[in-house]
């Protein structure tokens, strides 16, 4: 017996380590939140290497921006002159209907779903594993960022803050394989759990046929499930298929974020409020 | 101490110059796993307790720059350091074809058992497209390991002569 265990001990520890792995893989221990202080170690290791590369970046897309991408800049003055010009006769027009649409808010107490105090990040880093979809943002605790917050960018929602440490923050991107979210149909107001599939992509779950989706309608978060605020541009549906013996269409959206030219990003740090979730005395 | 300190920085600059630097300009499939081979490397040719403490930064490295559950790839990279020893003593690593083998299939083994975790856990982030580019890292990642080893271990050996 003890010879066994002297020739097969590795491999003893190794099964071991792994059925550790994969208990903290399927659920997160907190007893390990003690040898927190190791990692954080680590992040100040990379800390130049990354502020660095945001350094560099910022830089060189400031060139860029301020002399080479300036060339045809009055002709494009031109066409933007041309289209505030139309954008405030349009605006003119729909004054009417934003006076009344907030009439009818007031009427119905609609309370603000989200509230939008936003902060700045730089976009330092890509996980380049091939399992998982994250990106890395070079400000961390000390600014307020805590885990679960949402990420976003003018042009529609990135992901949600996984792992936090000072100065830098890890975002789970909606991509990611671990991503779920309740999203709408923007036209039909159809809803569905929009789930990461990797690449620029995700997929709705639990679309019925009878339910109206088409290729080109926009997603976005319907913010009930408190994971992410309403109204963020998910993407747009790029396929819908329909199989005879499924339950549910085969719906694919592509993002409307570009996860690998992205380089900043606005993390919204109050969470949206659950209406439903919320727990009265 | 010297194993140690290669070690380290093979595995530090690596995953500085992978994360930080050239993601988001290269595919994730053409940049090859400095930490990861580092971890094998310690576990084949370092002996003893000195090669594990040669694991443990490159081990570190992979949990930060990975964005797994906490400590699950940390637990992993350990459990791979240990694979990689048990192969180093059952069989002698000295050839290279022997040495491709081992880094591709311990490379395959850990992707085949994250890609099963995920899918048991409900997620489906993978497609063929995938496959085909988890394949090219696995190769160019395998490739750049069997110079790299033999280098250093043959450098190391004239050292100890």
């Amino acid at each position: 017996m003890r010879s066994f265990f002297r020739n097969w001990w590795r491999t003893l520890v190794v099964v071991a380590l792994l059925v550790a792995a994969i208990q903290v893989f399927v659920r997160p221990s907190t007893a390990l939140e003690r040898a927190e202080p190791v990692r954080a170690a680590g992040v100040v290791l990379f800390r130049p290497f990354y502020s660095a590369a945001d350094f560099l970046r910022g830089g060189l897309s400031g060139v860029w921006n301020r002399y080479i991408a300036l060339v045809g800049v009055s002709r494009e003055n031109e066409r933007l002159r041309k289209e505030v010009t139309e954008l405030r006769e349009r605006l003119h027009a729909t004054r009417d209907a934003v006076l009344e649409n907030r009439r009818l808010k007031e009427l119905l107490s609609y309370s603000q779903t989200v509230e939008r105090r936003t902060l700045g990040a730089r976009v330092v880093g890509h996980d380049v594993s091939p399992w998982f979809r994250a990106i890395f943002l070079g400000t961390g605790s000390e600014a307020g960022i805590e885990s679960g917050m949402s990420v976003v960018t003018p042009y529609g929602a990135v992901g949600r803050i996984h792992k936090v440490h000072s100065g830098l923050s890890e975002v789970l991107l909606v991509t990611d394989g671990r991503f779920a979210a309740d999203v709408m149909v923007e036209r039909s107001r159809v809803r569905a759990i929009a789930e990461g599939v990797g690449g620029n992509f995700c997929r709705l779950k639990y679309v019925s046929p009878a339910q109206d989706v088409a290729v080109g309608d926009r997603i976005v978060f319907s913010g009930f499930d408190g994971s992410m605020p309403k109204g963020v541009l998910l993407g747009t549906v790029v396929s819908v298929d329909r199989p005879k013996e499924s339950l549910f269409q085969k719906v694919n959206v592509q993002c409307a974020v570009n996860f690998q030219d992205v380089e900043d990003v606005m993390v919204i740090l109050s969470r949206p409020t659950v209406p439903f979730r919320a727990v009265t005395d | 101490m010297k194993h140690f300190l290669v070690l380290f920085a093979l595995s530090y600059l690596g995953a500085s110059l992978c994360v930080w630097w050239l993601s988001g300009f290269v595919p994730w499939f053409l940049l090859p796993d400095f930490p990861f081979l580092a971890v094998v490397f310690s576990g084949l040719f370092v002996p003893g307790g000195a090669g594990f403490l040669c694991a443990l930064p490159p081990a570190i490295f992979r949990e930060i720059t990975t964005s797994a559950p906490s400590w699950s790839m940390f637990l992993g990279s350990m459990a791979l350091y240990f694979a990689s020893r048990e192969i180093g003593r059952r069989f002698l690593l000295r050839s290279e074809p022997s040495l491709l083998g081992a880094v591709v299939s311990l490379l395959a083994a850990e992707s085949f058992s994250v890609v099963l975790l995920l899918f048991l856990s409900g997620g489906r982030p993978f497609s063929f497209l995938w496959g085909a580019q988890e394949a090219v890292r696995i190769a160019w990642t395998s490739l750049i390991a069997v110079p790299l080893f033999l280098d250093l271990s043959v450098r190391w050996r004239r050292v100890k002569e």
